[in-house]
């Protein structure tokens, strides 16, 4: 402890200190931590979670990777090398080659593209369809409201599974209608936290304030609802991502997601099953690819809202 | 007969920037039968303190004393087992917020009777006919329908009269009451102050009242304990307090209360500034940051306790014999 | 309260007629039907048309779909197309297979998550909180296919300690109720902790901690009521997932249940087939969430309020 109390003799000769300088406002006023913005202290908690930093850099790295590789490697995901067929990992192919003598390593690089670009665009789509929805439903408030949130109820209690695997007959199986069956729902979620997140924002005593000093709804929106929101909304769109990559590995190895010669991840894990006993590399890597990312995703979500929730402050 | 001694008693939280040191080093006794009140700003380590009396401050939290003794008891000895033997049965407490003190999915029956099932070994018949009564005694009306309901179905004021009603279930030597009233409108809280008033009275129960509401403890406390910083600066009877307050700190609380009765022109005196950060408490005097009558040694080292009466002590620079004469400026 | 169940009884029904409604008309915009040309390239197309004809697909679709509705509400989900027998036949040969598998992996996860989710609250920071939160996170990111492919090669192909395929004798449950419970004790287990966690910093415990209720209570009685509410809201969903089977599991090991039956009946495009399953797993995730509705009136009073 650095606080002392003076003993007797110490005290008594001390005459000299014995005038008033009275309170030193700078020093009362002071706080004693330097101020830093949300953001930055966001930003400082959440660099602190290692493995939050690391799955970020995994997730970086990947998507360099995964645009960089095809346009640099010497071989396609459809390129045939008939020499070396069912051939495990080599110098010359990282990962091995498939039955067809396909490249296992550039083939999981496109994997990824697919993979990445629909996790995020669907995490994207769902962003803005949930803030829209949300927004509007707290918003106007009311009838409107009680209407969008039966549709939204009505909406969540129904199976995924069921209508996803519709949507992926009736359009087909491709990239745009993986996407679209992510999209259905997911945004649910999303639209219940930004509408309560309004609806609390209506009834608070510094929008109140807000508006008596004259604040249009834009500004409300922008200055009040977005930095008070953004952060269960962004942990709900970080959690939609590894959710989407999930569903798209699911559908690909059920057969109905991404179709040959193109791959995904779980195409190419589907791909593997009959031959896993004699070439496990072929299924080795792809689930590899699958769980690091899975991992890294969920690692990141832990994380941003570890960073967001004021609760765990200090 | 002190109820309650409590000899330099240290608080401090680790979190992971640096250690809080919320309560450092304090003293004070309670009687038997007497009310005190503790004053002072947020932050200022007054709950801290009763939590730590009481020892439910969670376990990152560090407590050292040289003793806290109860009714004879050295409490500091005590396994947790005993603690909890004396907890709301010889000590009972009231928080601060009745909205969220009361367990939500639980009746008042069930929250009510627990600590007479667990300290009296009261039959559920026999614990409902005592919880009657104890509503009925803190004033609350109907009380056969208020035992089948669940807290949100109560006002907060009646939360509050539950809440006291649990404190003095098991008839305690001593009650706590963390800002019984902080939370509760001005009406409310003149009602809760008289009924607290009238069990004192009748049940002649210790009451230890913390409150930055010096007006609260006016109608309340004989004796008033002024706290900065983790550290009693002043104490003294409410004469003392009131009519003779002798710290630059108290008599800032003082200026800051509005008169009744007082000229209409009169204004309040702010104390200007914050209380210190406990992560880094200042060297010498909390206050001196403050502090108006600052001097250079506030700064370099804590004031000494000085005691002007059996029951006044102040803890300031300015009681020096050398220390300049200033005088409360009302 | 039975204000409450009233309502939400009331949206079951209403989500239920939604979903049949959705689903019907889906289903016929679904390119190729069960009887077109282009899928049965070897019988003649005046057959295909006396074949569809005899189902009743030549009628227009608002007939069909009021034909369905009565047939529906006569407990009649109509005939397989593509295989023998009917649809009402088909479900209850194949629901109870899924429905013992799932049900044991509910209570398998249960048992497992909730008692995993309190340890790690109550050590927190310790090593089991570690343990758990590893764990869960390995369940949560590692999907149910990559599961049940390593589980199978590990115990069937490597260890050859369990079966791999049928529902012969208990030990082929073994392997399949792990991989299906996997994924929810990860997220019981989480949910179970952070809740957990967040009961015990109220005030109301430290209101009971006040009054002098021993530790164990204090957790048992006062946090943990409160801290699996959210438990039970998640239990609807996970039932009626379960129950009804999952297609990578029972593909996976060779369960003839629900779950395999309904991703067959899409790729053969028995239509009544897939109506069958649909409105009977849409009616079971309706009542799985009616009950854990109700369930959680009962714990927490304040929900009905909300009705």
């Amino acid at each position: 402890m650095n606080n002392t109390i003076p003993d007797t003799q110490t005290y008594a000769s001390l005459p000299d200190e014995m005038f008033v300088i009275g309170a030193d406002d700078t020093l009362a006023e002071e706080i004693a931590r330097p101020s830093i913005t949300y953001w930055q202290d966001v930003w400082q908690r959440f660099r602190k979670d290692r493995l939050a930093l690391a799955g970020l850099i995994v997730i970086l790295i990947m998507t360099v990777l995964c645009i960089v590789m095809p346009l640099v490697s010497p071989y396609t995901y459809d390129g045939a090398d008939y020499l070396n067929m069912n051939s495990g990992p080599s110098l010359v192919h990282p990962c091995g080659t498939d039955q067809l003598g396909r490249d296992q390593f550039i083939r999981i690089m496109y994997g990824a593209r697919i993979s990445l670009s629909i996790g995020f665009i669907a995490a994207a789509i769902n962003f803005v369809i949930g803030i829209v929805y949300g927004g509007l439903s707290g918003y106007i408030g009311g009838r409107a409201d009680m209407v969008m949130m039966r549709i939204v109820d009505i909406l969540s209690s129904l199976p995924s599974l069921l209508y996803i695997v519709l949507i992926m007959l009736i359009f087909g199986s491709n990239v745009g209608s993986v996407i679209l069956a992510l999209c259905f729902t997911s945004w649910i979620g999303t639209a219940r936290v930004v509408r309560s997140e309004v609806m609390h924002l209506k009834h608070s005593e510094y929008v109140l304030a807000s508006r008596l000093c004259g604040a249009n709804t834009w500004h409300l929106l922008i200055h009040h609802l977005v930095p008070n929101a953004m952060g269960p909304i962004i942990v709900s769109t970080a959690f939609l991502i590894p959710n989407a990559i999930f569903s798209e590995a699911f559908l690909s190895f059920l057969g109905i997601g991404i179709q040959a010669p193109m791959a995904s991840w779980g195409s190419l894990a589907n791909a593997a099953i009959p031959v896993m006993q004699m070439y496990p590399h072929l299924m080795l890597f792809p689930v590899l690819a699958i769980c690091v990312t899975m991992f890294s995703f969920n690692f990141i979500g832990d994380g941003l809202r570890d960073a967001l929730d004021p609760r765990l402050k200090k | 007969m002190k109820l309650l001694e409590v000899n330099n008693l240290n608080t401090s939280f680790s979190i992971g920037v640096g250690t809080v040191q919320a309560v450092r080093g304090i003293s004070f006794h309670v009687d038997q039968g007497e009310s005190v009140g503790i004053v002072g700003e947020s932050g200022s380590g007054k709950s801290v303190t009763m939590l730590s009396v009481m020892g439910l401050l969670p376990n990152y939290a560090a407590i050292t004393a040289d003793s806290i003794r109860f009714d004879g008891r050295e409490m500091t000895q005590l396994s947790p087992r005993e603690l909890r033997a004396m907890h709301g049965s010889e000590i009972g407490m009231i928080f601060q917020d009745p909205m969220t003190s009361l367990n939500p999915l639980f009746t008042v029956e069930s929250q009510l009777t627990e600590p007479l099932r667990i300290h009296r070994n009261m039959r559920k018949a026999q614990a409902r006919a005592r919880a009657l009564e104890l509503l009925r005694q803190v004033e609350i009306p109907n009380p056969e329908a208020r035992l089948k309901q669940y807290p949100h179905e109560l006002s907060g004021g009646l939360r509050q009269r539950v809440m006291i009603a649990i404190a003095v279930a098991c008839g305690p030597k001593m009650v706590i009451a963390d800002e019984p009233t902080t939370a509760l409108d001005v009406t409310i809280q003149a009602q809760i102050l008289d009924l607290l008033n009238h069990l004192k009275q009748t049940t002649q129960t210790s009451i230890i009242m913390i409150t930055h509401d010096l007006g609260v403890i006016a109608s309340m406390c004989s004796r008033i304990l002024v706290m900065y910083g983790g550290t009693i600066c002043e104490e003294g009877t409410a004469r003392e307090i009131f009519y003779a307050p002798k710290h630059p700190y108290t008599w800032g609380l003082l200026n800051s209360i509005p008169r009744i009765n007082g000229d209409p022109e009169e204004k309040l005196i702010p104390i200007k500034g914050t209380p210190p950060d406990m992560l880094m408490p200042p060297k010498g005097c909390p206050f001196a940051p403050r502090c108006r009558y600052c001097m250079p040694v506030c700064r370099e080292y804590m004031p000494p306790r000085t005691v002007l009466s059996d029951t006044h002590a102040v803890s300031c620079h300015l009681m020096h014999p050398k220390a300049p004469k200033v005088a409360r400026e009302v | 309260m039975l204000k409450y169940i009233c309502k939400r009884l009331l949206a079951g029904v209403l989500t239920m007629v939604v979903l049949i409604t959705v689903a019907f008309f889906m289903m016929h915009a679904m390119p190729g039907g069960p009887f077109s040309p282009s899928e049965e390239k070897n019988v003649p197309v005046e057959v295909l048309e006396r074949i569809a004809a005899s189902y009743g697909l030549d009628e227009p679709v608002w007939k069909q779909y009021l034909s369905y509705w009565n047939n529906l509400l006569h407990g009649d989900l109509g005939i397989s197309y593509k295989t023998v027998g009917t649809v009402n036949e088909k479900i209850s040969g194949h629901f109870p297979n899924s429905a013992m598998v799932g049900g044991l992996a509910v209570v398998f996860s249960l048992l497992i998550g909730i008692p995993l989710g309190l340890l790690a609250a109550i050590h927190r920071g310790k090593v089991a909180d570690m343990a758990t939160l590893a764990f869960a996170t390995i369940g949560i990111s590692v999907p149910v296919f990559v599961v049940s492919l390593l589980l199978s090669y590990l115990f069937s192909a490597k260890l050859n300690w369990l079966p791999t395929y049928g529902l012969d004798s208990w030990l082929c449950y073994i392997l399949p109720v792990l991989c299906l419970s996997l994924n929810p004790i990860a997220y019981i287990a989480r949910q179970t902790r952070s809740s957990m966690l967040e009961a015990l910093e109220q005030d109301y415990v430290r209101t009971a901690r006040a009054k002098g209720v021993s530790e164990l209570m204090v957790v048992a009685k006062h946090a943990l009521k409160n801290a699996l509410t959210p438990v039970i809201t998640y239990l609807g969903p996970l039932v009626a997932g379960l129950l009804t089977g999952s297609f990578i599991v029972e593909s996976r090991f060779a369960i003839p249940g629900l779950g395999y039956y309904f991703v067959r009946s899409i790729s053969d495009r028995d239509y009544t087939m897939i109506m069958g399953i649909v409105i009977f797993y849409g009616m079971f995730v309706v009542i799985c969430n009616l009950i854990s509705d109700i369930l959680l009136a009962i714990v927490d009073p304040r929900v009905r309020l909300n009705a």
